[in-house]
């Protein structure tokens, strides 16, 4: 029993750093250009895979990944410029916005099932299925994977936030956008490297579980609702509170099965945000000057 | 002349809300702007900064017509805005305004005011250096919108109620700022306020506006023979 109970505690973990950093690259574009943009799911897909496509090439991981990466960063480039950007000139409201982004990952979810193969997939490394020993815990290699990437890409994406200079540049345009336009800072041009970096880091995990589980092009929409709920019981905003929430959200919903039946399990990330949007509304982590939602 | 607005007309969503509003501008001066609430101050220098379209009517900076370029061309050519209220980026620190705006600024070659300038001009600033800009007082904030407006090189500074929510003596000591820098770097300002009497012991120039019309435009000088509030 305390061996099932760790064992999902881990599995819960390592699924909730994956859907952290997909949290947390939301809540970073959020942020920074006030959309809400749920294609990032689908771009999370794609990208998958993208990389799925190039292993059957015989591309290596590593350089597959990349590739993936790259994918990613030009989709969300192209989502924005021919999309958001337009809709934004046309002054559409936030929920055109929204209504143009579930459109767009539908759009996606259809193109990898007509590029690739609507079939489930999986990957043919030998390695997918290698477990690693921790102690008391097997971890398969992908899984080991997805727990140092994510947490490290997370890390990056905050260091790179705060150290480097068009890293703040991003920040000024979150904090205000108005003054970022009269300061030349060129709001619009930031929000295409938001949106590139956080496309090209939502690749990993979509390759990585893709690796570890099996893919198809719909799987993502419970990645994007643990990730949305997780974004917004965080606080709007605060990428740690989006990333350490996915987790704590992730291991609920794992240990929840000892309980409750598996397919109950989505229902009850959604009693806790309920809970939570009754008893903690400004979220987990607060943040001070956030936008408006 | 530096700066000259020759009958603006310009408004919202083709109403226009301003009504052949002209005047020029010289080197250093300060043109204090008031009017009542809704007059169309913020409404004027948005169409100087190319922030709404002009309906008609020309915009000339240091002999360049303006009037059909875009904003951030206009900002290339050293206009600069203090917003009212929002005029720091909350979420940074002091240092981080200063210097993402410093970058930008930076990026198109050599500047007249820099990061350095703004501390040794506003020593407030350097003392406050790594709080964060949200957590300043009002009047500590107001300094430092005031110091990213500065940053670059400057040849207009159009200033929405730099003064609002400040104690007295920290209008005046703002001010004075303003004015210091005005004459020292030779840049005219528009000064939009409420609190007149202090912003008229800096003013060249008065400007009152009344529901869109220029009512009164003179220096200083006129305005203290005549009873300003009859203009309101
Ligand atoms: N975004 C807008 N859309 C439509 N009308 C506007 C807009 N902003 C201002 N107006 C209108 O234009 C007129 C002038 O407004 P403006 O903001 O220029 O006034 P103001 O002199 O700056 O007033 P205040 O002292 O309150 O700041 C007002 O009648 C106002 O209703
Ligand atoms: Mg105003």
């Amino acid at each position: 029993m305390t061996m099932l109970f760790l064992h999902l505690v881990v599995d819960g973990i390592v699924t909730g750093c994956a859907i952290g950093l997909v949290a947390a690259t939301f809540a970073y574009f959020y942020s920074t250009s006030g959309t809400f943009h749920v294609a990032h799911a689908g771009v999370y897909t794609f990208c998958g895979y993208v990389a799925w496509y190039c292993t059957t090439w015989g591309i290596p991981f590593v350089p597959s990944l990349l590739i993936a990466m790259g994918v990613g960063a030009l989709l969300g480039v192209i989502i924005q410029g021919l999309l958001y950007a337009r809709l934004a000139q046309i002054k559409a409201s936030p929920l055109v916005m929204l209504i143009g982004s579930i459109g767009v990952l539908t759009v996606l979810q259809n193109l990898a099932a007509i590029f690739f193969t609507p079939n489930i997939i999986q990957f043919e490394f030998p390695w997918r299925i290698a477990n690693v020993e921790l102690g008391p815990i097997f971890l398969s290699v992908p899984q080991l994977l997805i727990l140092i990437l994510c947490p490290l890409l997370y890390v990056a994406l905050l260091l790179f936030s705060s150290y480097t200079a068009l890293g703040r540049q991003i920040r000024a345009v979150a904090s205000n956008p108005e003054l970022a336009q009269i300061t030349h800072l060129r709001p619009r041009r930031m929000f295409i490297y938001a949106i590139a970096i956080s496309s090209a880091m939502v690749a990993v995990p979509g390759v990585l579980v893709g690796i570890d589980q099996a893919m198809q092009p719909y799987t993502s929409l419970i990645i994007l609702l643990t990730a949305v709920v997780a974004v917004i019981a965080g606080g709007i905003g605060s990428l740690t509170g989006a990333f350490f929430m996915s987790i704590a959200l992730s291991t609920i919903q794992s240990v929840s099965v000892l309980l409750v039946s598996g397919r109950w399990s989505l229902a009850v990330v959604f009693v806790i945000f309920i809970v939570f949007i009754l008893v903690r509304p400004e979220g987990l982590v607060k943040r001070k000057f956030s936008r408006e939602l | 002349m530096p700066l000259i607005a020759k009958n603006l007309i310009a408004g919202y969503g083709g109403k226009p809300v301003l009504e052949k509003v002209s005047f020029t501008l010289e080197d250093g001066e300060i043109l204090a702007f008031f009017g009542h609430n809704g007059a169309g101050k913020s409404t004027t220098l948005k169409a100087v900064l190319g922030l709404i379209d002009t309906i008609e009517g020309e915009v000339i900076l240091n002999g360049e017509n303006i009037e059909k370029m875009s904003v951030d061309q206009r900002l290339e050519r050293g206009m600069k805005l203090l917003p009212e209220g929002r005029g720091v980026f909350p979420d940074l620190s002091v240092r981080e305004n200063i210097e993402v705006v410093d970058a930008v600024n930076r990026k198109n070659g050599r500047q007249m005011i820099s990061a350095p300038d703004v501390y040794e001009l506003l020593p407030v600033l350097a003392e406050r250096r790594s709080s964060i800009a949200g957590e300043l007082s009002g009047g500590q904030q107001q300094m430092l919108a005031l110091g990213i407006a500065l940053l670059g090189s400057p040849k207009c500074l159009l200033l929405e109620e730099p003064s609002v929510g400040l104690q007295p003596d920290l209008v005046e000591n703002l001010f004075s700022k303003i004015s210091e820098v005005c004459k020292h770097l030779r840049v005219p300002a528009i000064l939009i306020e409420h609190k007149i009497v202090s912003a008229l012991k800096i003013a060249d120039k008065v400007m009152i506006i009344n529901s869109g019309r220029l009512v009164f435009n003179g220096s200083k000088q006129e305005a203290e023979k005549i009873d300003l509030w009859n203009y309101f």
